[in-house]
């Protein structure tokens, strides 16, 4: 079970190459590109898909997938509103709304381990059953008002940073000690090498599909409460989509979608090339449609180089 | 699936009966779940029965059921394809600029499969010889083709279209063509899969590609094969949706992969390869059809018609599940 | 366990059959609304102080040639593209402008404020904008005017004091009573319809839907709303939706109101295609080109909508008088270009007029 930290380092290189060049040429296009402001704004945008994108590592990692988090993202944004709007007080509402997500997540990892439903499968009727409850108990409408000190989270700073800049270090940090250091890590990785293997071997496979599951809705949910909170309103349409870009940052950073393989720090990577590309290419002039193809033709082209210059038999 | 890890019970030899309901069960159970779906609501509201309701009903959405036989071939042979959505809008605009630039109508029709065809196929050959995984290749292409598409459009709508153009409008002994395509090219595609060496091949690539490859299936052109097999079916799918209106909207359509791919998912086709029928994947493609129409006459909230959606495809999966079950 | 949580989500798919009773129609939201009278007599707006934002220390921008960005809820689709077509003709008039449209490639919040945020990151010199939602995008504009760019909207309002002013195309009420009128016109005082909308989130949707309600309750009270569908903005599910609505309500359903530009022409061909034209009146906002066909043949009476491309060239002038300082805070009207004079209404908004009803004898007359 022991991680190839060659062919790993590999990937790595080659993503870290990409990066490099990608930056370099669009630090060259724009003067406002590599400023610590633009820099930090950039840090604050992508915090909710970097949050989702540490934990769908875990999840795909083990060989799953999740394609609910956007769902559970928006579900857990429309309940804020909804629990705050029936009197609770607001840390507690967004306390209970954001545990709740992990409730939806639990829900998602019980249907894959008790029912041993496909995560793909799973997850897609999840995607449609959170997103329609997000619709029916919003009714289509929207919560706003909060007060001032809510805004702290979305839109404030902390020493100089934006808050969730703050959160989402913490928690690349936190990912990566787990699942590179700890026996829970390696559980992780064996149960995405080989299931059978890993179960005759005594990990506790379904405990820790579970576990990554919940935490995956947990954290969606975490997203949602920043998400409301930079942009001071419910909706519930919040998310959508998310699930993609997470798994793009995600299998951009190296993580094989066989499961078994992969890291935080190349998740990391990920996020780093697609924001940048998303922010770059936008100060040097490329509109929306064209930064999309972009973003399409890196993440083929990223693994189709790393699989040349990689030995074969991975995969 | 643990299959691997037997739980010991003796198997009694089953009966004829139970062997057909186990081999068909999935197909079976979205059929019967159709059935049920349309007398519910047959029952609330008539009209849901009446010929025209039924007819536009299966007509508007023959083309998922096309798509969805291209999908399952590929899912069957252990990938997928996440960009048949932007795949088919691209084709339709095709389509229709062909048409409205004066091209012979059968170009019109016959081009767009083509483009379908050698995208896939170039789609088949990274996942085949790049050895880059499915789900990556298509979501790039996803975000390719959709970008491309607004790019060389910006979504201007097609219109003056010349009418022999609309395939989808007309009818073949009183039949909607649509509904014919969708059948003829199910049934075909069954037999294909179940009876000639190259479709069960297919069932081989997936289901044990080592396996396959050790008699002498050569995996790799097949993948190739597989999808391009999938962009001829994405091709009529276009050609079926782009003509059904006066106009076409250049657009992606919204979705689309995520039902065709439920649709699949749904119709017994193993996400992990090797197991499924197009048959199934097109009964299912019929049951969401019949599944959004009847939400409506059933006068289900409108604000709670998608969760009753997701309720219902989790309800399906896990009696599929629960028949794998009794299986082993 | 298996079988229990199928019992259990059958069950719970059987309580979420009951049609929920909504006070107002489905579709609308539950801010206030403000009906005009039934007649045709006009409603003296009261003067409302000037509510809009203000941007910290702009630049003196006074002649100057200005870098705007047009961002609106997504490019792609033809209304926008006509917007987009307006805003370049007038900066091609002015002489002075460089102007840019970007945008999502879908109509979501999150993804519109990046757009703006990375253009305010890139140092223009003012933003035009039609919001995804009227809150959600305040904040980034705000920052936006708090880095001295000027900021206008149009067809989709944000808060007041997130922008300097808003073009507005036609009072959300106005648009009401006109297709509400209209399809009383057509259907008769107590005939049923029913409403094809993009999404029930869609704040202008949601808007004129509210208002058509509280309309028809004041001036139609015998009419009979049916239900509202959802169809995004996409042809063929609005296609679908109208001829679902045909089908279940046979010939209890007199009328349908198409609430975007892609749903009524998709509502006609519906019609046509059931061969109900005549049977069954479609009324609702489209451009006139998608309705041509429609209208020529008698199948479609009456299409409301206001000129997009007038809109988009309005916002442009508005935006440049804005940067030249010719446009100020309390002022009652604003010159733009060929449109003349445009009035100030509620405090921060200029009307481009009311709303245009394109029939048979005029249709054709327009191209776009």
């Amino acid at each position: 079970m022991r991680i190839s930290l060659r062919s790993l380092l590999r990937h790595e290189t080659v993503l870290g190459v990409l990066s490099v060049i990608a930056l370099a040429v669009l630090a060259r296009q724009s003067d406002r590109f590599f400023t610590t402001d633009n820099i930090l704004n950039q840090g604050r945008l992508v915090s909710e898909l970097g949050l989702v994108a540490l934990t769908m590592t875990f999840v795909i990692v083990t060989g799953g997938i999740d394609l609910s988090v956007g769902s559970i993202l928006g579900l857990v944004a429309i309940l804020i509103g909804v629990f705050w709007k029936a009197g609770l007080p607001l840390p507690l509402a967004v306390i209970l709304a954001v545990g709740l997500g992990g409730v939806a997540g639990l829900v998602n990892g019980l249907i894959i381990t008790r029912f041993r439903v496909p995560p793909l499968i799973a997850t897609l009727a999840t995607l449609a059953l959170y997103r329609g409850l997000a619709e029916g108990i919003s009714q289509s409408r929207s919560v706003r008002g909060y007060p001032e000190y809510f805004y702290v989270l979305g839109q404030g700073e902390v020493g100089g940073m934006p808050t969730q800049l703050w959160l989402l270090l913490a928690g690349m940090v936190v990912a990566a000690v787990i699942l590179g250091r700890t026996t829970f890590g390696r559980a992780t990785y064996a149960v995405g090498a080989n299931e059978t293997a890993a179960r005759f071997s005594g990990v506790a496979v379904d405990r820790t599909k579970l576990l990554i599951y919940t935490a995956s809705g947990l954290v969606a949910g975490l997203s949602g409460a920043i998400l409301v909170s930079r942009v001071t309103t419910t909706r519930s349409d919040m998310g959508m989509g998310l699930e993609l870009d997470a798994i793009t940052a995600v299998v951009l950073g190296g993580t094989s979608i066989f499961g078994g393989r992969g890291t935080v720090a190349g998740t990391v990577l990920g996020l780093v090339l697609i924001q940048a590309l998303r922010n770059g290419l936008a100060l040097a002039g490329v509109k929306g449609d064209g930064t999309i193809v972009v973003i399409g033709l890196v993440l083929i082209l990223a693994i189709l180089v790393t699989n040349i210059f990689g030995r074969d038999g991975d995969g | 699936m643990d299959t691997l890890v037997a739980t010991g019970g003796v198997a009694r030899r089953p009966s004829r009966l139970s062997r057909i309901v186990d081999a068909y069960g999935q197909e079976l159970v979205v059929s019967a779940a159709v059935l049920v779906l349309m007398a519910v609501a047959g029952a609330v509201n008539r009209r849901f029965l009446s010929q025209t309701n039924l007819t536009s009903l299966f007509s508007g959405n023959a083309y998922v059921a096309v798509a969805a036989i291209g999908m399952s071939m590929v899912i069957i042979s252990g990938n997928i394809d996440v960009s048949v959505g932007s795949l088919i809008g691209v084709l339709a605009t095709i389509a229709g600029t062909l048409a409205v630039k004066g091209y012979p109508i059968w170009l019109a029709w016959l081009f767009p499969v083509l483009v379908g065809v050698l995208v896939d196929a170039f789609i088949g050959a990274l996942v085949a010889y790049a050895r880059i995984p499915a789900i990556v290749v298509t979501l790039g292409f996803l975000s390719i083709l959709k970008g491309g598409l607004i790019s060389a459009t910006q979504g201007a709508w097609i219109g003056n279209l010349p009418p022999a153009f609309f395939i989808a409008q007309f009818r073949l002994f009183g039949i909607p063509s649509p509904i014919c395509f969708a059948t003829v090219l199910t049934v075909l595609a069954a037999l294909w899969m179940r009876y000639s060496a190259l479709g069960r091949a297919i069932y081989a690539v997936g289901g044990n590609s080592d396996a396959a490859r050790a008699v002498g299936i050569r995996t790799r052109p097949m993948v190739v094969f597989i999808f391009a097999l999938n962009g001829f079916f994405a091709g009529i799918a276009a050609i079926l949706f782009g003509t059904q209106l006066q106009v076409i909207q250049s657009t992606v359509p919204p979705n689309l992969e995520l039902n065709v791919i439920t649709a699949s998912v749904i119709g017994g086709v193993s996400i992990l390869g090797g197991t499924g029928t197009v048959v199934g994947s097109s009964l299912a493609a019929v049951l969401f059809a019949v599944i959004s129409s009847s939400l409506i006459f059933l006068n289900v909230s409108a604000y709670w018609l998608r969760a009753v959606l997701g309720l219902m495809i989790l309800a399906t999966v896990l009696a599929d599940m629960a028949r794998r079950r009794r299986i082993g | 366990m298996l079988r229990k949580a199928l019992v259990l989500v059958v069950g719970s798919t059987l309580f979420a059959l009951p049609a929920l009773a909504a006070a107002g129609w489905t579709g609308g939201d539950d801010l206030p609304t403000n009906p005009l009278p039934c007649d045709n007599s006009s409603v003296a707006m009261a003067a409302k102080p000037y509510d809009g934002g203000v941007p910290t220390n702009p630049p003196d921008r006074k002649g100057k040639k200005i870098t705007v960005v047009d961002v609106p809820k997504l490019i792609g689709i033809g209304y926008f593209n006509a917007t987009s077509k307006g805003i370049a003709d007038a900066a091609k008039e002015l002489g002075n402008v460089s102007v840019k449209t970007d945008g999502p490639t879908k109509a979501n919040i999150d993804e519109q404020i990046t757009f703006i945020d990375n253009y305010i990151t890139q140092g223009v010199d003012g933003i035009l904008f039609a919001a995804n939602d009227p809150v959600a995008i305040a904040p980034v504009l705000k920052k936006a005017l708090s880095k001295g760019i000027d900021v206008v909207g149009y067809d989709a309002n944000s808060t007041p004091d997130a922008r300097q002013w808003f073009v507005n195309q036609a009072q959300f009420n106005g648009i009401a009573k006109s297709l509400m009128d209209n399809m009383a016109k057509e259907i008769g005082e107590s005939g049923a319809f029913a409403i094809v909308t993009s999404t029930f989130t869609t704040p202008n949707q949601a808007r004129w839907i509210a208002e058509m309600s509280a309309y028809a309750a004041k001036c139609h009270p015998k009419m009979k709303w049916l239900e509202t569908v959802e169809a995004q903005e996409d042809n063929v599910l609005s296609f679908n939706a109208a001829t679902t609505l045909i089908n279940k309500y046979g010939s209890d359903l007199k009328g349908l109101f198409g609430m975007t530009s892609v749903a009524t022409p998709a509502g006609a061909e519906a019609i046509t295609q059931a061969k109900k034209c005549g049977q069954v009146a479609e009324v609702g906002l489209a451009t006139p080109n998608a309705m041509k066909p429609y209208v020529n043949k008698g199948c479609v009476k009456s299409v409301v909508l206001w000129n997009p491309v007038d809109l988009g060239y309005a916002a442009m002038y508005v935006l440049r008088s804005v940067a030249d300082g010719t446009l100020k805070p309390g002022a009652t009207s604003v010159k733009a270009g060929k449109l003349g004079e445009l009035k100030v209404v509620n405090g921060s908004e200029i009307l481009l007029g009311p709303p245009f009803v394109y029939t048979k004898a005029n249709i054709n007359n327009f191209d776009f």
